[in-house]
C-alpha cells in the first residue's frame, strides 16, 4: 500500500528539509525584489513555508484521485490547476497571517504589553508585487509538490508491480512442484518395489526389466516435468513405460490398446496430461474388474484441434476407490490457465465406460 | 506334535501374494488354505475357511481391507500389509496394531508372523481388541455402507440413501425402493454420516437431505417431511428445528 509521505518520520524529515529550502528561496527572491534584509525575510518566510508544508503534503491525494491510467489532459489539467490556485490562495493568506502575527509577538516581546505600540507595523511591508509573486510561488510549490509526489507514487507502484510479479513467480513455481509432487505416486512406488522384490526369486530377468522400466519412468517424468511443452511422442512414450509396470504388477488383467495419428505424434501438449488420466483408467477401472479390461487411447488431428480420447471399463458397483474427480479438476485448470477457454477437457460416465476426452489447439513442434 | 497353522492370503496382486507365499516357505507347520484377489472374496472365505491368520491388504478392489474386518467380524489373527496408507498407518500406530509395509523383508516378515503367533487361540475380547477400537473410532465420514445379507454384500453409496428407518434392534436402509436391514443403532450411523446431507428429522428417521422434495405442515404444529419419491416421514419439534438451521 502506498502511504503519504507525512507516514514516515524519515521521509517527513526530508520533506521539511525541502521546505525549508524552498523558504530560502523566498527569502532570496524578496532580498532582491524588494530590498528587505536577511533576517526579516528569514522569519517571514521560513515558518510559513514548514506551515505551508502540511498544506502541500495533500497533494498526494490529489494525485491518488486522479490515477496515471484516468488521465485526461483538461481534467488533469482543471484537477491540479484549480488545487495549485487554491493552494497559492492559501499561502498567501498564511504570508498575510503569519506577518501580523509575528510583528504582535515581537512586539510584546521586545517592548512589554504596556508599550503603546503601532501594531500595525508588520514584519515586512507587503506591496502589491509582492502578493502576486507570493500568490505564484505558492501555487508554483503546489506544482512541484504534486509533481514530486507523481513520481514517488509512480515508483511505489513499481516497486509494489515487481514485487508481485516475484510472488506470482513463486506461486507458479509451487504449483510446479505440487503437480510433481502428485505425479510421483508413493502407492506406485512402492507396491512397484514390491512386486521387483518378488520377481527376484521367481522371474530374475521379468524383475531387471520392470527395474528398468521404473527407472526409465521417474526419469523421463523428471524430464517431461521441467518442460512448458511437448510433443505428444513425447508423452505418449511415458505413458507406454507406466503401462509396462503396470502390466507387471496386474498381468494380463490389463491390456492397452494405443493409437497415435501420424499428424498428433508432433502436436504439442503440456507434460504430465495423458499419464494421470491413465493411471485412474487403472487404479479406478481396470483395478476394480475381476476379469480385467482394456484401456484405449486415441490422438487425431482434426482442423485446427488435436483430440485425445481415453476410455476404460468399469465395474457396475462403483466402489471406495471411485474418485473424486479432483486429478481431472487439476487438469481442467491447468489446460485454462495455458490455453484460456481455448482446450477443454471433459469426462463422462455411463454403465461399462468411464471416458475422458480432451481437445487443445493444434501447435506443431518444429523440427 | 504342532497343529498347523491355517494362513488365507489376501491381496488383489499376484506378485505380492507370491511374495507372501515364498516367505512362509520358510515356516513348515504354517499351511495356506486359500488366496483371494478382493474383498468381497476375502468375506466369502474368511467366513468359509475361517483361517487362524490372515494376510490383508488394505488397498483393494471392491472393499478395502478394513471392511473386510468390519462385515467378517474378525478380531485378531490379522497382519496388514499395505505399500503406503497414511491414514491407515496413523490409526494402526495409535492402536499399536503391527503391519507390514511393502516392499518388506523376510526378517521383518518373520518378527511380525512370530508376534502374530502369540495370539493364535488365545480368547479375545472383543471389547478389548485392538482391530475392534480402530474400527469403532470416530474416523473420516463414511460414503458407503455395508450391508450383509447371508451369503451376499451389499455395498451402498451414503449419497443413493434415501433414509434410515430405527426399528427395534436394527436399522432399514432405504435406497433405489430397496430396503436393507442392518444390526445397528440410527445415532451410531448418524455419527459416521456427513450431518450436512443427513438429518435426523425424527427418533425414529434420518433423511438425506439431497432426496427431500418439500416440507408440509400436518397438524397446526407438526410437520411432515415429503420426499422425492413420495414417501411421508414425520418431523419432531427438534427434527424441525434440525432441518430448519441445515436449509
Amino acid at each position: 500500500m502506498i502511504k503519504p509521505i507525512v507516514s514516515s518520520m524519515r521521509k517527513l524529515m526530508w520533506y521539511l528539509m525541502a521546505w525549508l529550502l524552498a523558504g530560502v528561496v523566498v527569502v532570496a527572491l524578496l532580498v532582491t525584489m524588494a530590498n528587505i534584509s536577511w533576517g526579516a525575510g528569514l522569519g517571514f518566510a521560513i515558518p510559513v513555508s514548514l506551515i505551508y508544508g502540511f498544506v502541500a503534503a495533500s497533494a498526494f491525494y490529489v494525485c491518488r484521485s486522479l490515477p496515471f491510467e484516468k488521465r485526461q489532459f483538461l481534467l488533469t489539467l482543471v484537477i491540479f490547476g484549480g488545487a495549485s490556485l487554491l493552494s497559492g490562495l492559501m499561502w498567501l493568506l498564511l504570508c498575510y497571517a503569519w506577518n501580523y502575527l509575528a510583528q504582535a509577538i515581537r512586539h510584546s516581546f521586545l517592548y512589554g504589553a504596556d508599550t503603546d505600540s503601532n501594531l500595525t507595523v508588520n514584519l515586512i511591508v507587503i506591496t502589491q508585487p509582492m502578493s502576486v509573486m507570493l500568490f505564484v510561488a505558492g501555487c508554483g510549490f503546489y506544482l512541484l509538490s504534486i509533481l514530486v509526489h507523481d513520481v514517488l507514487i509512480a515508483l511505489d507502484n513499481m516497486r509494489l508491480a515487481d514485487r508481485r510479479a516475484a510472488e506470482s513467480r513463486v506461486q507458479a513455481r509451487d504449483a510446479e512442484l505440487q503437480v510433481l509432487r502428485t505425479q510421483i505416486n508413493p502407492h506406485f512406488l512402492f507396491n512397484s518395489l514390491n512386486s521387483i522384490s518378488a520377481l527376484t526369486s521367481i522371474d530374475p530377468i521379468a524383475a531387471r526389466t520392470m527395474t528398468l522400466e521404473l527407472a526409465q519412468f521417474f526419469r523421463q517424468t523428471l524430464a517431461l516435468s521441467e518442460k512448458e511443452q511437448i510433443p505428444l511422442a513425447d508423452e505418449i512414450t511415458l505413458c507406454k513405460h507406466f503401462l509396462a509396470i503396470e502390466k507387471i504388477r496386474f498381468g494380463k488383467k490389463l491390456q492397452s490398446d494405443i493409437q497415435v495419428s501420424d499428424t498428433a505424434q508432433a502436436a504439442l501438449i503440456p507434460p504430465m496430461l495423458l499419464q494421470p488420466c491413465i493411471e485412474n483408467a487403472i487404479k479406478h477401472g481396470i483395478r476394480d474388474l475381476t476379469e480385467g479390461g482394456t484401456i484405449t487411447l486415441r490422438a487425431m488431428t482434426r482442423g485446427d484441434w488435436l483430440h485425445v480420447t481415453i476410455e476404460n471399463p468399469i465395474d457396475i458397483n462403483p466402489s471406495t476407490t471411485v474418485g473424486n474427480g479432483l486429478g481431472l479438476k487439476n487438469s481442467q485448470q491447468r489446460l485454462r490457465s495455458l490455453y484460456g477457454e481455448k482446450a477443454r477437457i471433459s469426462w463422462t460416465r455411463n454403465t461399462e465406460f468411464f471416458i475422458v476426452e480432451i481437445a487443445i489447439p493444434l501447435s506443431i513442434v518444429n523440427l | 506334535m504342532m497343529n498347523p497353522i491355517n494362513v488365507l492370503i489376501v491381496d488383489d496382486e499376484e506378485l505380492a501374494r507370491c511374495l507372501i507365499r515364498e516367505y512362509l516357505r520358510a515356516h513348515p507347520d504354517i499351511v495356506i488354505v486359500g488366496e483371494a484377489e478382493h474383498g468381497l472374496d476375502a468375506v466369502k472365505q474368511i467366513n468359509a475357511l475361517n483361517p487362524d491368520l490372515i494376510f490383508l491388504d488394505i488397498q483393494m478392489p471392491k472393499l478395502t481391507g478394513l471392511e473386510v474386518l468390519e462385515l467378517t467380524g474378525r478380531q485378531a489373527g490379522v497382519i496388514f500389509t499395505t505399500a503406503y496408507d497414511q491414514y491407515a498407518l496413523k490409526a494402526f500406530d495409535l492402536h499399536a496394531i503391527d503391519y507390514l509395509l511393502k516392499p518388506f523383508s523376510q526378517t521383518r516378515f518373520d518378527e511380525a508372523l512370530a508376534q502374530a503367533r502369540k495370539s493364535i487361540g488365545q480368547p479375545v475380547n472383543p471389547q478389548a481388541s485392538a482391530i475392534q477400537q480402530l474400527l469403532s473410532a470416530p474416523g473420516k465420514l463414511l460414503d458407503r455402507i455395508l450391508i450383509r445379507d447371508r451369503t451376499q454384500v451389499h455395498v451402498i453409496p451414503v449419497d443413493k440413501m434415501e433414509y434410515v428407518e430405527a426399528q427395534d434392534d436394527y436399522i432399514s436402509i432405504v435406497s433405489d425402493a430397496k430396503s436393507y436391514l442392518k444390526t445397528q443403532s440410527l445415532s451410531e450411523l448418524e455419527a459416521q454420516l456427513d450431518p450436512k446431507k443427513f438429518v435426523r428429522v425424527h427418533r425414529s428417521y434420518l433423511i438425506n437431505i439431497e432426496r427431500l422434495k418439500s416440507i408440509e405442515r400436518s397438524t397446526k404444529d407438526s410437520h411432515v417431511a415429503i420426499m422425492r419419491s413420495g414417501k411421508q416421514i414425520p418431523i419432531s419439534r427438534t427434527g424441525y428445528e434440525r432441518i430448519r438451521q441445515i436449509m
